[in-house]
């Protein structure tokens, strides 16, 4: 299935379609609220984007100067170049411990290495403890957004899941008392769980500390109470100098979600006593998206989800229309580096409208290198025939002004004559099943031109 | 100064009113366009859908027509981004160069080289402004909401200059409507919610003419309200302008900017 | 090769160009306890200002009336805490009251350090949190707040309010998983 394919289906839901929209323009809102009260927002973004760009530029530098600090912290570090020398890495820390439950605060990497079958059919028992992840789990769905993992769902799609797995009463849909559930339930996950992964959002090179942020405190409290900490993080997390926290911090809420900064921002860099920390730095394709100069500063990203509450297409498909660990534009030119086939129809779910460059935190052009991907999607032979056939015939038509007078002509008087049932059949036209097209007039602007010209 | 006027395909065949418009709006501001005959498109169509490469040989012939311009001028931002932003897969001779500088949006060419902010005229309605993302962020024809709360732009400042025009104010100021030129058919779903739920936010606060600097845009939007009958005309800004402007006394002509020089 | 030499290598052939790395940074702003009240208010937490002589207890007694479980080491302790002490005691915490070193005016944050926890977990774990604060110790910004935190040691926590999510159709709930309620108390 493509993405259009995957979002008319969202669509065809019109009403759901609309709240969902509303929800997350009312996200971008808060965004903007929160971004107009800061000044020297736009000086954030530009620094944001420089640091990270300097440290994309020595980022081997920084990796093993990461790498130091943290073993001198007592923290071992582990090294996957790929999704299942991750997930081979966590299991083995697992049974190296003896350990058969884990809980996992959010991780898009984790879902980008699909670990959770990878353990539960390895027999341990996964437990994600952020709400809207558990939420999803539950229901065996992927999240549908970076930061609200269970956006595309209601309270009463949610209470219905929570009535099944938690025995919450059949008809319950208060937000309020859901959350109390699964609270209680998640609680007693806590107080068992012997190992705990969290995500990572910074790795302080000179440091050696992963920085974790939570609105829950279930990384914190997962950490904190369990024998082993397990962070898994994407090479592209480093930041140089605690000091850069500053600049991060300051942007992340504020365009993730419009507050002024998460509950818990916390930073870990070694174990308490008597507990084991480790941490999981993994490639999976950054390094051959670093090799990529036109598409490599998507690097950038500190998957605030900005980009995804401001599409006008994520917000009225859905994350699941995208079919990718990350949805939305970010998701649309991360996925064609790791399978441009599969992906080929994300970099054209967009009117490249800009919003998503305009918004993003840290400056990535993404609407540019949704253009870029296109141009190699087309080269690599993964564009449909029909639109490859059509661009090269349009592409004759328009090198020739003669043709192409003839063709505007004939479609033009094509349009007039024709029935509108025929020029306006959905099966042939689809730009006809919603809208009418222009009524042609009876003579066209360089017609009228010619007779000016005479006229003078 | 010799201004060549681009007409895009679309507009040219279905929608000549708009070129007209242009046309007769431009003469009355002092300025005498030329319409080359040669002309066809920009090649955005090809190259959004990821065929830059099939593309180049009308790069060039868009460049060929109008490199003997002081000004290229468009009623289409979208076409005059494209022309700016992406020519740069060709080699950049002193035509390119000269033909990408001096391409102008009409509003664009209207504010920053004839330096009119404000037009005379009358036009009493109500009118609901599209700002078109490609002139609005691309060309930064108008405050971007991503930046700032401030809603101001070339067009809305000519637009409240006309007298009896009101503008609305929109629940959302620069959502796109969904065109985004081959996405409308390949991604139709998607495209036809847009543009209903933009005109659904111009209908909720009161629009009766609703307008835009860029054709495109407007075809589509124009099709939803047409397909669902709604009290609403759509009409290019330059229509508008061009209706509430008067005609000149011959002699007003007196405009003389200098041309662009193009770097090397 | 390991992984790890073949990612680095990788790293090194695919680097781009070196560019600098800009200055830390400061946009200076307004240092207030007002400012810091209104954004931690704004976040669901809550600012109570001490009298200078008003013991903590009194206070943590008005605020908390039927807390039977106190944790502290800034006043009397109901439940006595350290890194040993076993889950199913924090768990039983009603309040835990320990000193924040630093609140940031901009956000509502404060910094809260391994040191000062007693437990690593108990500031998420406790029903309800109160952390005691030196309104001297109030910054504009986070950049004034990790100048002055400087190294955020072996662990340590800006606390913003209240547990919180948003997760079930964006309605927001205070009490996700840790504390169901914050108060600050500014001396």
């Amino acid at each position: 299935m493509s993405h259009p394919q995957r979002a008319a289906a969202f669509t065809s839901d019109a009403e759901r379609t609309t709240w969902h929209d509303e929800t997350l323009w009312f996200v971008r809102q808060k965004r903007d609220k929160a971004v107009y009260a800061i000044p020297e927002f736009q000086q954030l973004r530009q620094l944001a984007s420089d640091i990270k760009e300097h440290t994309l530029s020595r980022l081997d530098e920084y990796l093993e100067q990461f790498e130091q600090n943290a073993r001198a912290n007592g923290v071992q570090v582990h090294w996957a170049a790929d999704a299942a020398e991750h997930n081979r890495i966590v299991l083995d820390i697992m049974r190296g411990v003896g350990a058969t439950s884990l809980v996992k605060s959010k991780s898009m990497l984790t879902e980008e290495c699909h670990l959770n079958p990878f353990l539960i059919k390895n027999g341990i028992a996964v437990v994600d403890t952020d709400l809207g992840e558990r939420i999803v789990q539950l229901r065996e769905e992927a999240p549908s957004h970076l930061v609200l993992p269970a956006i595309h769902l209601k309270k009463e799609d949610v209470g219905e899941t929570f009535h099944v797995h938690l025995g919450t009463p059949k008809g319950e849909k208060d937000p309020q008392n859901l959350t109390e559930a699964a609270r209680q339930h998640l609680r007693e996950k806590f107080l068992i769980g012997q190992v705990a992964i969290t995500g990572v959002n910074f790795a302080v090179a000179e440091t050696g500390a992963v920085v974790v942020c939570t609105n829950e405190g279930n990384a914190d409290l997962g950490v904190n109470l369990a024998q082993v900490h397990i962070a898994c993080m994407g090479m592209e997390k480093l930041i140089p100098r605690t000091a850069d926290l500053g600049v991060f911090t300051r942007l992340l809420a504020r365009s993730a979600t419009g507050q002024p900064v998460t509950t818990y921002t916390s930073h870990f860099a070694k174990p308490a006593e008597g507990r084991a920390m480790h941490i999981v730095i993994v490639d999976n394709g950054r390094t051959r998206q670093l090799g990529r100069p036109d598409f490599r500063n998507s690097l950038k990203c500190i998957r605030c989800g900005a980009c995804m509450n401001t599409c006008p297409v994520y917000r009225r498909s859905g994350g699941h229309s995208y079919d990718f660990t990350v949805p939305g534009p970010i998701g649309a030119i991360l996925s064609p580096n790791i399978d441009m086939r599969q992906h080929s129809t994300l970099p054209f779910a967009s009117t490249l409208c800009g919003s998503c460059t305009d918004v993003c935190p840290v400056k990535i052009d993404i609407h540019a290198q949704l253009y870029k991907w296109r141009q190699i999607i087309a080269q690599e032979g993964e564009l449909p025939a029909s639109k490859k056939l059509g661009m090269k015939l349009l592409s004759t038509v328009l090198a020739h002004p003669g043709i192409y007078r003839f063709g505007g002509k004939i479609a033009r008087e094509g349009l007039r004559l024709l029935p509108h049932g025929l020029t306006h059949a959905a099966a042939f036209n689809p730009w006809a099943k919603a809208r009418e097209l222009p009524e042609p007039p009876k003579q066209s602007f360089r017609d009228w031109y010619a007779e000016q010209v005479v006229k003078l | 100064m010799k201004v060549g006027l681009f007409i895009p395909c679309y507009i040219d065949q279905f929608y000549p009113q708009v070129g007209i418009a242009t046309y007769q709006l431009l003469e009355k501001l002092g300025v005498q366009a030329d319409f080359p005959r040669q002309q066809t498109c920009c090649g955005q169509p090809m190259a959004n859908t990821g065929c830059e490469q099939d593309a180049k040989p009308v790069y060039h012939h868009f460049v060929d027509t109008f490199a003997g311009y002081d000004y290229v001028v468009a009623p289409s931002g979208s076409c005059v981004y494209h022309v700016r932003k992406h020519y740069d897969v060709v080699e950049q001779t002193g035509a390119v160069q000269h033909v990408r500088q001096s391409t102008f949006d009409l509003f664009d060419f209207i504010t920053t080289v004839l330096g009119v902010t404000e037009l005379p005229g009358r036009f009493p309605h109500q009118v609901g402004l599209h700002l078109s993302c490609h002139g609005q962020r691309g060309l930064h024809q108008a405050n971007e909401s991503e930046m700032t709360p401030v809603r101001d732009g070339q067009l809305s400042r000519l637009l409240r200059s006309v007298d009896g025009l009101t503008l609305t104010e929109l629940n959302r100021n620069d959502e796109c409507c969904g065109f985004g030129g081959t996405f409308c058919i390949t991604e139709e779903a998607v495209s036809a919610r847009m543009g209903q739920d933009r005109v659904q936010d111009h209908l909720l606060n009161g629009t009766e003419v609703l307008t835009g600097g860029d054709m495109s845009c407007l075809m589509h939007l124009e099709g939803i309200v047409r397909r669902r009958q709604l009290p609403m005309r759509v009409m290019h800004a330059a229509e508008i302008f061009n209706a509430a402007l008067p005609q000149p006394s011959p002699s007003v002509s007196t405009f003389v900017p200098q041309p662009i020089v193009a770097e090397s | 090769m390991s992984s790890r030499e073949s990612i680095l290598a990788a790293v090194r052939r695919n680097r781009p160009e070196p560019t600098p790395l800009p200055p830390v940074a400061d946009f200076g702003g307004e240092a207030t306890v007002e400012q810091f009240a209104h954004w931690l208010h704004f976040i669901g937490g809550q600012v109570i200002r001490l009298a200078a002589d008003q013991p903590l207890e009194d206070a943590i007694r008005q605020l908390f009336p039927d807390a039977g479980r106190v944790a502290s080491d800034l006043m009397p302790s109901t439940v006595p805490v350290d890194q040993q002490t076993p889950t199913a005691v924090l768990e039983a915490v009603d309040v835990a009251v320990l000193r924040g070193e630093l609140g940031v005016a901009e956000n509502g944050a404060v910094w809260v350090p391994e040191a000062n926890m007693l437990h690593r977990a108990l500031p998420m774990i406790a029903q309800h949190l109160a952390l005691v604060l030196d309104h001297e110790n109030i910054v504009a910004t986070m950049h004034q707040a990790y100048a002055a935190v400087q190294h955020t040691g072996n662990y340590g926590v800006f606390i913003a309010g209240p547990s919180k999510t948003a997760d079930i159709e964006q309605s927001l709930v205070i009490g996700a998983h840790g504390a169901r309620s914050l108060v600050v108390l500014l001396r």
